[in-house]
C-alpha cells in the first residue's frame, strides 16, 4: 500500500470579512507525528475541517492521498478525525453511536468493541454518552476516529479533556501508530504537551504559515546559549571572541556566549585553561520558537505552558 | 445508500425520543377519540346531525383522531433531520458520507418507515377505542373494523408523506425549534387563516393536500360544517404533498446541508 499524504495547496477560506485561513500550504507525510500549531483563532481548526470536507474553502485545495476528501472511495478507511466540536446524542450508547456509523461505512460491528476496548471504553460502552465526562468524550471521539483502521489520523486538539494520565496514554498511542506508519496531524495549543509528542512541526499563524520543519531542526537552527561562570571572565570574553563566538559579560562573574554549542565553548576553555565555576546549556523551547514565529503582542499570556 | 438507510434505522431505534412519539401518537389518537365519541349528540353545531353512536358513520368520526398521526409524523421527521445539527452528530455523519445529499436522500426513505410505525400505533389505538365502544354496545366488530379499513390508507398516505415532508423542512431549516415552529405553525394557525380567507389558496398547502387524501366521510373530515369544496382531487393532494417533501429535500441539500459545519 502507498503511504498516506495529506497536501494543502493555497487553502483560504474567508467568513464574511475574516480572513481565517489566508493560501496556506503544506504537506504531510506517513510514519510521523505532525503537529500543526498555532495561537487559538489562527485557523487550525479552520483549515482542519476544510481537509475532512466540512467546511468548503473559499479557495485553493485541501487533498488526503491526492483528492479531496469528498471525493474518496472509502472517507472512513482512509481518513479518521478527532474533532472538537464534534457531538454525541446525549441518550445514545457509545456502542450504539459508534454501530451507527460502522453501518454507514460497511465496517464490521465486531470492530466497534475492538476500538471501544482500544480506547478503554469497553465497559462504559452501553452507557448513554449523557453521562460520560469530557476525557471520556474524546476517548469516544478517538474510538470513532480509528473504527475505519484509516492511514491519516487527523486529531483537533485531542488532548482537551484528558487527564495527565490520559495525555500520556494518547501520546504514546499516538507514537505506536505513527511507527506502524500511520500520518498524523495533531493540533494543538499546548506547546510543552506537543512538542512531546511531534517529529515535526507545522506553525501558523492569523491563517497563514509562520514555519515548518524537523522539531530537532527548528529549535537547534539558533544553536544553543551557553551561560558559564569563571573565575576570568575578561579572559573567557576574549579567547570565545578570539574562535569567532559571540559572547558578553554579565553581572558578577558571568559570561553568555551566543549561537553555539557546549561543544564548543568547551573546548575554547579547555585550550585556553580558563577555571569554569559553572556552565550551562539551554537550548530555545519549542515555546520560545512559537513566540517568535508568531505575532507575540496579540497572543494570549494565559496559555498554559505545560499539562 | 443501503448502508445509510441501515444506519439511520440504527440511529432511530436507539434513542429514546423515537418510542416516545410513537407513543404519544398511540395515547394522543385514543384521547382524541374518546374526546370526539362522548361528544354530545347535540352541541348545536349548525344544522348538523351529528350521527348516532355505533353507526358506520359516527365511527368516521371517532377515528378522524387518526389524522394526529400526520403531526407527529411530521415531528418525526423534522427531529430526524434537524437532530444531527441540534447534537452536533452532524459531524460524525457527514464524515462517514461526505456526500450529503444520500445522507438526506436515506433519511426521507427512513422517514417515510416512520411514519408507517406512526400510523401503526396510531391505529392500534383507534381499533383498541373502537373495540372498547363495541363491547359497550356500540354497533358491531364487522362494522367498526370496516369502517377502521375504510380510513385507513388516506390517513397512512398522509402521514408518510407528512413525516417526508417534516425531512424537507428540517433539511432547508436546520434548526430544530424554528423547523417545529414553522412546521406546526403552518399547519395550524397559517392554514386555517388561509382556508378561511382564500381556499384556492389554502389549498395548496400541506394540511390541506393531507386532508384531500383522506377517504373519511365528509362530515368527520369538514370538523363539523366547514366547506369542503376547495379540497384538491386526492392524486393531486398527494403530488402537492410529495413535492413539498422532495423540493424543500432538495433545496435544503443545495443551501442548508451544503453549508459550513463548524
Amino acid at each position: 500500500m502507498q503511504p498516506a499524504t495529506v497536501e494543502v495547496r493555497h487553502l483560504t477560506k474567508r467568513f464574511g470579512d475574516v480572513l481565517a485561513v489566508d493560501d496556506l500550504s503544506f504537506s504531510v507525510e506517513a510514519s510521523r507525528v505532525t503537529g500543526f500549531l498555532g495561537p487559538n483563532g489562527a485557523g487550525k481548526t479552520t483549515a482542519l475541517r476544510m481537509l475532512l470536507g466540512l467546511v468548503r474553502p473559499t479557495s485553493g485545495q485541501a487533498l488526503v492521498n491526492g483528492v479531496p476528501y469528498r471525493l474518496l472511495a472509502q472517507p472512513v478507511r482512509t481518513v479518521g478525525a478527532v474533532l472538537e466540536s464534534s457531538g454525541f446524542h446525549p441518550g445514545r450508547s457509545a456502542r450504539d453511536h459508534l454501530r451507527a456509523i460502522a453501518l454507514a461505512t460497511g465496517v464490521t460491528l465486531s470492530r466497534v468493541d475492538e476500538v471501544l476496548e482500544l480506547v478503554g471504553l469497553r465497559s462504559d460502552g452501553r452507557r448513554r454518552v449523557g453521562g460520560y465526562s469530557m476525557g471520556m468524550r474524546q476517548r469516544l471521539e478517538l474510538a470513532r476516529a480509528l473504527l475505519g483502521e484509516p492511514a491519516v489520523l487527523v486529531l483537533d486538539e485531542p488532548a482537551n479533556g484528558l487527564d495527565p494520565q490520559g495525555i500520556a496514554w494518547l501520546r504514546s498511542l499516538l507514537r505506536y501508530l505513527a511507527s506502524e506508519g500511520m500520518l498524523v496531524l495533531i493540533s494543538s495549543h499546548l506547546l510543552a504537551e506537543a512538542a512531546q509528542t511531534v517529529d515535526e512541526v507545522i506553525i501558523i499563524d492569523r491563517g497563514h504559515l509562520a514555519a515548518k520543519g524537523e522539531l530537532a531542526d527548528l529549535l537547534g537552527g539558533g544553536g544553543s546559549t551557553v551561560r558559564l561562570r569563571t573565575t576570568e571572565p575578561e579572559r573567557l570574553v576574549s579567547s570565545l571572541a578570539a574562535r569567532q563566538i559571540a559572547c558578553r559579560r554579565e553581572e558578577g562573574d558571568a559570561v553568555v556566549a551566543e549561537s553555539t554549542t557546549p561543544e564548543a565553548v568547551g573546548r575554547v576553555v579547555a585550550e585556553d585553561q580558563i577555571v569554569i565555576l559553572e556552565m550551562t546549556n539551554s537550548t530555545e523551547s519549542l515555546e520560545e520558537l512559537f513566540f517568535s514565529m508568531t505575532a507575540g503582542g496579540s497572543l494570549p499570556t494565559s496559555q498554559p505552558a505545560s499539562t | 445508500m443501503t448502508r445509510l438507510v441501515r444506519s439511520e434505522v440504527a440511529k432511530l431505534l436507539t434513542i429514546r425520543s423515537s418510542y416516545a412519539l410513537v407513543l404519544m401518537t398511540a395515547v394522543g389518537t385514543a384521547g382524541i377519540g374518546v374526546a370526539v365519541a362522548l361528544a354530545p349528540h347535540n352541541h348545536g353545531l349548525q344544522r348538523l346531525i351529528f350521527p348516532a353512536r355505533g353507526t358506520p358513520a359516527w365511527y368516521d368520526i371517532v377515528f378522524s383522531a387518526l389524522a394526529l398521526a400526520e403531526d407527529f409524523a411530521l415531528v418525526f421527521g423534522i427531529i430526524i433531520m434537524t437532530g444531527e445539527f441540534r447534537h452536533k452528530t452532524a459531524t460524525p455523519t457527514f464524515l462517514a458520507e461526505p456526500r450529503r445529499g444520500r445522507v438526506a436522500a436515506a433519511k426521507l426513505v427512513v422517514s417515510l418507515g416512520a411514519g408507517v410505525v406512526v400510523m401503526a400505533a396510531a391505529v392500534l389505538a383507534a381499533f383498541v377505542l373502537g373495540l372498547s365502544f363495541v363491547a359497550a354496545g356500540y354497533g358491531d366488530i364487522g362494522e367498526m373494523a370496516g369502517r377502521l379499513g375504510h380510513v385507513l390508507p388516506g390517513y397512512l398516505a398522509a402521514t408518510v408523506l407528512f413525516a417526508s415532508y417534516g425531512i424537507g423542512l428540517g433539511a432547508l431549516l436546520k434548526n430544530q425549534v424554528l423547523a417545529l415552529v414553522v412546521g406546526l405553525g403552518v399547519t395550524a394557525v397559517v392554514e386555517p387563516i388561509l382556508i378561511a380567507a382564500w381556499p384556492n389558496v389554502g389549498r395548496w398547502f400541506p394540511s390541506e393536500a393531507a386532508r384531500s387524501l383522506e377517504t373519511t366521510s365528509r362530515l368527520a373530515q369538514s370538523g363539523f360544517g366547514a366547506d369542503l369544496g376547495h379540497l384538491l382531487p386526492s392524486w393531486e393532494g398527494a403530488l402537492v404533498l410529495v413535492g413539498y417533501a422532495l423540493v424543500l429535500s432538495l433545496a435544503g441539500s443545495l443551501t442548508t446541508l451544503r453549508s459550513d459545519i463548524t
